[in-house]
């Protein structure tokens, strides 16, 4: 992994932090520019990593994050077509990045993506400001997982 | 006893004299001016005065002034020489205090056979007086009582019977009395009345015992009885009291709160599984996913891997129902039902297009309702997949809304209809069961036995019916929710 450039976005998880950006360069830039972008945001590393591999595998473009804040700067680099991220994690949850997001980048296409029961109060703060994000409960198939994703209309 | 030893003061009116002053009752004679002439011992306990306060002295003093009139009426018949027997009436004590007496009055004649006074015996009976009074307030206190009070003989056949019991029971006081107890006991039951007789022979008391009893009308009702030996003066056990309180609400309401409890200790079980379950769940998930990808289709790991898929799928659908939006209570909020309809509508609106079923939305619920959004979300979402899954071969989706009053107060009744292939009459009671399933392998009988608990612990109704003949094929099921949560459980607001 060319992890160089990546130290910044997790300093307790320098090589974690992020994965998947590389593959940007990597791949051939003619297959990757037709493939949407997907950030994919999970505290839990196995389900964030799995994901990663599953979405890359299924026409995405995937880079992952671990926590919100990493997934905040990492959407500066990655201005991904797509945001899949988890609701309860330390530090900024799931709700929040995803309010940062849509002011910062409006036409990223937003999914929660959660396996918390009682997330209904953070998902109501959002909604007093204004904000509805499309919710997925976990566990769900990948194929159907994929298939929610690129069933999802823009804004 | 010889004649010689009786003693010589014994003579005819010592005799008399003595018989008069024994006397329990007051024995007094007066003239024909109501002037008292002699006055016995009695007299004095009864009203007060020693005779030599009263001897002399107008018989008035002993009448509350009311009653003087009485006494004209009295003098009147004495001097026609009638006799007034066991009239009951009241006199003053000396004290000024009220009692009741019950006089005998005679006139006395003299030698020559004329009236010259009138002899008064008077018995206090206010004694008995307040024992009737105690007895008719007593009786008033049985016959008032919302507990059914029933008295029976040690052969269980029913002597008395209040109002009570004709409330409780429905049986009249005539229709019952003189029949069996048993016919208040369910058949199942009877062992217990010989249980009851035989501790009350032994002169034990049986009290709050909580049972069931059947009504004239056959319905059974849980009852709390309590009975009592019933002694005669010498102590012996003659029959029983028995009190009965009907305690089926109570009982209802027990039910209720332990249901409620029941609730409320799954859905803490529910949260604290469902996130150490789920997320391992996605990842297991995932990584198996990608182990068969990896693997070669040609391969056993391959089948095996796509076997494991299906098989996590199950579990994860289940996990999902039970534990996903289970306890997502949180915090109700006000919602339009319609709305949240229009919702799932709309995640199966890819399978609904596909599958060739139409859906007509008649909506007319216009006021929100506080709910807990996940939880009706999860109902809905039950409820219409099961319609589209009845309906294989298309058909017609048919979705209202109204504002009702139901036994349960106002709120909204949404009824889902589908045209499919409706429910066996026998699965009918079951389909609530837990794990109760029509679909095979393809279903977990857990969707409508968790809709319905939430459903109900808002204080709603989920109910069905169903038809699988021609004409009436299909499947409606009505799903009621009060504006204001009843169970205890649900009163917190927003």
């Amino acid at each position: 992994m060319n992890a160089n450039e990546l130290e910044v976005f997790r300093e307790d998880k320098p090589f974690a932090a992020v994965r998947g950006v590389q593959e940007r360069g990597a791949r051939s830039k003619r297959s990757a520019a037709n493939k949407p972008s997907i950030l994919v945001v999970d505290d839990q590393d196995i389900i964030a990593d799995s994901l990663l591999d599953i979405l890359n595998g299924a026409g995405f473009r995937a880079v992952v994050a671990y926590d919100g804040a990493s997934a905040l700067r990492l959407a500066e680099l990655a201005q991904p077509d797509y945001l899949l991220t988890d609701v309860v994690m330390p530090g900024m949850n799931g709700v929040e990045l995803a309010i940062a997001i849509r002011n910062k980048y409006p036409a990223t296409k937003i999914v929660l993506f959660s396996g918390q029961v009682g997330i209904s109060d953070i998902l109501l703060q959002g909604k007093h400001q204004g904000y509805e994000f499309e919710l997925i409960a976990k566990p769900i198939h990948p194929d159907k997982l994929i298939d929610r994703l690129k069933g999802i209309q823009g804004r | 006893m010889p004649a010689d030893m009786l003693p010589s003061v014994m003579d005819p009116e010592s005799l008399l004299s003595a018989i008069v002053d024994s006397s329990d009752d007051a024995i007094i004679s007066r003239d024909l001016n109501g002037i008292i002439t002699s006055w016995n011992a009695a007299a004095c306990r009864i009203f007060g005065y020693a005779a030599e306060e009263i001897v002399g002295q107008s018989i008035l003093r002993l009448i509350p002034d009311d009653l003087h009139p009485e006494q004209a009426v009295i003098l009147a018949k004495i001097r026609a020489g009638e006799r007034i027997d066991h009239c009951e009436t009241t006199r003053r004590r000396k004290d000024g205090n009220l009692i009741g007496v019950s006089v005998t009055i005679s006139p006395v004649r003299d030698r020559a056979g004329r009236i010259v006074g009138a002899s008064k015996i008077a018995r206090d009976i206010s004694e008995r007086r307040r024992r009737e009074e105690s007895r008719s307030h007593l009786a008033a206190i049985v016959d008032s009582s919302d507990d059914a009070i029933v008295s029976k003989d040690l052969n269980g056949i029913i002597t008395s019977w209040n109002a009570g019991a004709y409330r409780v029971f429905g049986y009249t006081a005539e229709e019952i009395v003189g029949q069996s107890i048993l016919r208040l006991i369910p058949d199942e039951l009877y062992p217990e009345e010989a249980m009851i007789l035989e501790k009350l022979r032994a002169g034990e008391r049986i009290d709050h015992y909580e049972t069931t009893r059947r009504r004239k009308d056959g319905n059974l009702i849980e009852v709390s009885v309590t009975i009592s030996p019933i002694r005669d003066d010498a102590g012996r056990v003659i029959g029983a009291s028995k009190i009965a309180r009907d305690i089926s609400e109570r009982k209802e309401t027990e039910r209720r709160i332990i249901q409620s409890e029941k609730f409320a200790a799954t859905g803490r079980m529910a949260a604290t599984v469902a996130h150490e379950i789920n997320n391992p769940l996605e990842s297991v998930m995932n990584l198996v996913y990608l182990a068969r990808k990896q693997s070669s289709p040609r391969g056993k790991a391959f089948a095996y891997l796509q076997l494991a898929e299906k098989e996590l799928e199950r579990v994860s659908h289940l996990a999902r129902q039970t534990l996903g939006y289970y306890r997502e209570t949180g915090s109700p909020v006000k919602a339009m039902l319609h709305e949240l309809l229009r919702d799932v509508l709309k995640v199966y609106e890819s399978k609904l297009r596909s599958g060739g079923i139409a859906v007509d939305c008649q909506f007319h619920d216009r006021r929100p309702i506080m709910v807990s959004r996940g939880e009706v979300l999860q109902v809905f979402s039950n409820v219409i997949a099961n319609a589209v899954d009845a309906m294989p071969t298309g058909g017609k989706l048919q979705i209202q809304t109204r504002e009702t009053t139901s036994t349960q107060g106002e709120g909204v009744q949404v009824t889902i209809r589908d045209s499919g292939t409706g429910i066996p009459r026998e699965y009918l009671d079951r389909i609530f069961e837990p794990f109760f399933t029509t679909k095979g392998n393809l279903g977990t009988g857990i969707g409508l036995w968790v809709s319905r608990q939430l459903i109900e612990k808002r204080g709603g109704r989920l109910s069905v019916e169903s038809g699988t003949e021609e004409i009436s094929r299909g499947t409606v099921m009505s799903i009621f929710l009060p504006f204001v949560p009843t169970t205890p459980e649900a009163g917190e607001n927003d």
